[in-house]
């Protein structure tokens, strides 16, 4: 009792300075001119990040690429829009059933890469991704090659009143809250068994069975748990574009996802967020043209990964560490003569 | 009597030049292709709309003030489509002329609506885009599939009097959508023949040995096939189709036989026949005064005649130009309802007359491909 | 008649993925790397060799020479350059740097190459064989003798000469076998050489077949991944005959079922028989 005590102020000042961030956080759009390019590029960053966040914990504390998370964020597109265009249900609805169904689909897919590993199971994902994408494309009842159009806008009632989000300002907030309820996830599961366990399977996978974790176990559940992240981003796409096709296969998220999870670095709870703000950002503010584009991406994401393996962080890290090491011997002397001066 | 208003309206404008100058620019935003695979057909509907607008910034503007283009790269991707369009909006854009893929149109329609930026369709040709869900003032510009089929199934069952029809079919909405309507056509037609076999692939395919072995065992009097892959499973399809040996005429879906088919396949296409609703040199287009000067300044700036692209590109600056002349606003909604059902003159499709819902009424001339290499055909009918 | 033109369809669809699977097989099945940029390597033999036959004149056989060249350069310096995750074997790095790379390949060839379809006129494309009601053109008979032919030399390489095992050792364990005095970087740069070499070889012979476009990348090739997978990741005759079966599948069901859903078809089946026999195929 009285060993926390002196942590409290901590603490709470800790507290303080997150809410503060939150808070200054969602007033982005109108720090930026409050123009709705500005409140549509910052929900894009938001729930674009969302869907990273789902690779990221497959990534960071499997250590597997999972090339099949398009068929998640493609089942919560769906699902949003079929649901709210045929059914006319509310979001809570479609979130719910999001939820549901891509539980159940990272549960079969789960199931059916257990016994994968590496390459294997990236080639397994990529095999269920294609399928997934080739239905779609082809079954009319789900749209077909031209998709689904006239989502209406997004509806969710809260006991007495519903809040309605049509243009990019009123998508701002949900796709923030989304956002904040992603984080306090990842943030919660770092720290949990689950995923302590998961990332002493991935390190050391002999000290797990040594100590008698079921590794498929964790494997599975660390899988399932990634699903309905990217589907929920996906869930919310849907309402953003007002229109979903088999488009939402296409590489181009996946690229976006494995990029902005490996560039800042992986176990990194802010990592796939700035990320993902770097890449939009050099695509709409900063683009050459779709060709030099995919040289850059390209490049990035591979340059990254061959020079500094730990990401962006890593290489700050690395210079912080040199900074300090060169700057702890300054100080050393600098104390020494700040004592001498004071004697 | 046209041209001497024009030139009586070009003095008045010449007049006011200091005033010109002075004001605001008209902003048009283009969102196409211009990279990947469709790159150089998005390049083409692009150039034709610098050049239109040329041409009007040459004849003094749009009410008094110059047009100025923004042009942007939608990279075929409907999610980079949506951050084009977002930017236009940001642009303050007077009007966005777009699309070549349907699946990119749809996605930026309802954002360009829900912004109230003036959106016009150039090429692409899903049936959802004039349907009115995301936008109910929608205008297109490319023919759509239910008059294409009309004039192809005429032409197969009328002029050619085939028994035995086979469909070749791109297995996605727009061939799966043409083919029906044909069939739909036939039954109008009191077709006396029927559909003996359909074979359909996928759009990225390159070889089509398989169906087309079936389609000559069926052994059909004609063929329609419906391709929109012009840079690579088209011309291939045709190359096979002659390899192959299959007698009977290839008749292709309408406005499939694009420059790049002819580079490929050469020779091979010799004896296709398609249709399609514009052709530089071709009566009517070779009579209306609007189609001779931007063919002329089309040679002048890159070396070629225009392409259906090109045309299409033009010809939506142009409606849209006409229908702010004549209502003297930039307004969507007040621009739009004056091109929706209503008839348009001086484009160089000559008078353009539109659909309630939006889409421009084509004019066909059916063909026969009769130098594959050069791109040389004859007009049937 | 119909059913013996789809065996030759079959025949000749199946040697063409069979033939671009050769250098993916070996990186995958013996040294156990991967490589998401051979979509975008195939693109890019396709255009060197277009390249060189178009606007340097060469003749046909000696594009094909360039092209390999060219490919073994580039595969030498993107191996040079991922050296250092291979001998950690970090296979998860490794997958996203090929991911990066082949974009980088697909943007630059765009770059460079323009967006334009182009065709690789081989003059054997053009030229066809009647045999009977039969048709094919000498350029699949190419392909078809071809395949066979590496297949049978890489076989041999790998199992009856002495560097098969040495490159299974470094596969193994790459720092076990260097203090066994292999130079394990060596064999890699090898393999990964060896790969693009084999793929530009099989873009030479292949791409002639339909319109070649900078932005074609993997899906051009999209079946090759069934065939390695499909072949037993490992063994080389597996994979010549995953290939040849593939291409009889394909052909068949394209014939009789729907020939639109051969890809979700293909896949499904790998899809099914992961379920089925997973173990096979997760061994390492």
């Amino acid at each position: 009792m009285t060993d926390s005590l002196p942590h409290r102020p901590l603490s709470m000042l800790r507290a303080v300075v997150v809410a503060a961030l939150i808070g200054v956080a969602f007033f982005l759009p109108q720090l930026f001119g409050g123009s709705s390019v500005a409140y549509s590029t910052l929900t894009t960053i938001a729930l674009f990040a969302v869907m990273c966040y789902g690779v990221d914990v497959v990534l960071s504390y499997l250590g597997e690429v999972s090339l099949g998370h398009t068929v998640f964020w493609a089942i919560g597109g769906y699902v949003a829009a079929l649901m709210s265009v045929h059914l006319g249900v509310n979001g809570w609805v479609t979130a719910l059933a999001t939820i549901g169904l891509s539980v159940a689909a990272a549960t079969f897919l789960g199931l059916v890469t257990l016994r994968t590993r590496e390459f294997v199971f990236s080639l397994v994902t990529y095999a269920a991704a294609v399928v997934t994408h080739e239905i779609a494309f082809n079954w009319d009842a789900v749209g077909g090659s031209d998709g689904t159009v006239g989502i209406p806008a997004l509806k969710l009632p809260l006991g007495f009143f519903t809040y309605v989000g049509g243009t990019q300002e009123e998508l701002w907030p949900i796709a923030f809250a989304l956002l904040l309820l992603t984080l306090f996830f990842v943030a919660r599961f770092r720290r949990s068994r689950l995923g302590t366990t998961a990332l002493m399977v991935h390190m050391n996978p002999a000290l797990a069975t040594s100590l008698g974790v079921d590794q498929r176990r964790v494997r599975l559940a660390v899988f399932v748990i990634s699903a309905p992240i990217t589907a929920l981003a996906g869930w919310l796409y849907a309402y953003q574009r007002a229109y979903v096709g088999p488009d939402m296969f296409e590489a181009y998220f996946l690229v976006m996802m494995l990029t902005a999870v490996v560039l800042v670095g992986r176990r990194i709870l802010l990592g796939p967020l700035l990320g993902t703000a770097v890449l939009i950002i050099q695509q709409n503010l900063l683009s050459l043209g779709g060709d030099w584009n995919k040289v850059i991406l390209g490049f990035v994401l591979a340059a990254v990964l061959i020079f500094w393996p730990a990401g962006l962080m890593g290489l700050v890290d690395h210079m912080r560490q040199r900074w300090l090491r060169k700057t702890r011997t300054n100080g050393r002397e600098n104390k020494r003569s700040y004592m001498e001066e004071v004697q | 009597m046209i041209n001497i208003l024009a030139v009586g309206f070009a003095a008045v404008l010449a007049a006011s030049a200091p005033a010109f100058a002075q004001r605001a620019p008209i902003k048009v935003g283009t969102i196409f292709p211009l990279s990947g695979g469709a790159g150089p057909d998005g390049q083409s509907v692009t150039n034709g709309v610098k050049l239109a607008l040329e041409q009007i910034n040459e004849a003094g503007g749009l009410l008094g003030r110059k047009l100025v283009l923004i042009s942007k790269d939608d990279e075929s991707t409907p999610a980079v489509g949506v951050s084009r369009a977002n930017e236009l909006i940001a642009e303050k854009v007077d009007v966005a002329i777009e699309g070549w893929n349907s699946p990119v149109t749809l996605a930026m329609q309802p954002i360009l609506a829900r912004a109230g930026v003036l959106d016009i369709t150039a090429v692409s040709k899903a049936d959802l885009i004039l349907a009115g869900q995301s936008n109910p003032l929608a205008i297109r510009i490319n023919s759509s599939n239910g008059f294409d089929a009309a004039v192809i199934a005429k032409y197969v069952a009328e002029t050619l009097k085939a028994k035995k029809v086979a469909f070749l079919t791109q297995n996605d909405a727009y061939g799966n959508g043409f083919q029906s309507t044909v069939e739909a056509e036939f039954k109008k037609l009191n077709f006396a023949g029927e559909v003996v076999l359909t074979e359909k692939f996928a759009f990225r395919d390159t070889d089509f040995r398989v169906q087309l072995t079936n389609i000559k065992a069926a052994n059909p009097d004609a063929v329609i096939v419906t391709s929109a892959s012009n840079s690579s499973g088209l011309p291939a399809t045709i190359e096979q189709y002659r390899q192959a040996d299959i007698k009977a005429p290839f008749v292709g879906a309408v406005g499939i036989m694009l420059p790049t088919v002819f580079k490929i396949a050469g020779d091979a296409n010799n004896g296709v026949v398609s249709a399609d609703i514009y052709f530089w040199n071709l009566p009517p287009f070779a009579t209306i005064p609007e189609n001779v000067s931007f063919v002329a300044a089309y040679k002048k700036a890159h070396g070629v005649e225009p392409d259906k692209s090109a045309a299409l590109g033009a010809a939506a600056l142009q409606v849209w130009a006409r229908a702010v002349e004549a209502t003297r606003s930039l307004d969507r909604k007040t621009v739009a309802e004056a091109i929706r059902g209503k008839s348009i003159k001086g484009t160089l499709f000559g008078d353009a007359t539109f659909l309630p819902n939006g889409q421009l009424q084509p004019r066909y001339v059916v063909f026969k491909v009769v130098d594959g290499k050069n791109a040389k055909f004859e007009a049937l009918q | 008649m119909n059913l013996s033109q789809q065996i030759v369809n079959g025949l000749v669809l199946g040697s063409g993925y069979a033939c671009i699977a050769l250098g993916w097989t070996i990186l995958l099945g013996v040294a156990r790397l991967v490589n998401f940029a051979h979509g975008q390597l195939y693109m890019l033999s396709a255009f060197v060799t277009w390249y060189a036959m178009t606007r340097a004149g060469a003749p046909y056989w000696a594009a094909i020479v360039i092209a390999i060249v060219v490919l073994s350069l580039l595969g030498a310096l993107m191996q040079l350059a991922m050296t250092r995750l291979v001998i950690e074997q970090n296979l998860t790095s490794l997958m996203i740097v090929t991911l990066g790379l082949g974009y980088v390949i697909q943007g630059g060839g765009a770059l460079i190459f323009g967006g334009n379809p182009q065709t690789l006129s081989s003059v054997l494309a053009r030229t066809k064989v009647d045999a009977g009601a039969l048709w094919f053109t000498w350029q699949d008979v190419l392909v078809l003798a071809m395949t066979f032919v590496l297949y049978a030399a890489v076989w041999l390489f790998v199992n009856r000469t002495r560097f098969g095992s040495v490159i299974r050792a470094v596969a193994e364990d790459p720092r076990l076998a260097q203090l066994f005095g292999i130079n394990a970087k060596l064999v890699y740069l090898g393999v990964f050489v060896f790969e693009c070499a084999a793929v530009a070889l099989a873009a030479a012979l292949v791409a002639p077949r339909a319109p070649i476009l900078t932005s074609m990348g993997f899906n051009e090739v999209i079946m090759t991944f069934v065939v390695v997978v499909l072949g037993g990741i490992g063994s080389i005759g597996g994979a010549l005959l995953a290939g040849l079966g593939l291409g009889m599948f394909i052909a068949f069901f394209g014939a009789f079922v729907a020939p639109a859903y051969t890809t979700a078809a293909a896949f499904g089946m790998l899809l099914l028989l992961l379920v089925v026999r997973p173990v096979g195929l997760a061994t390492k």
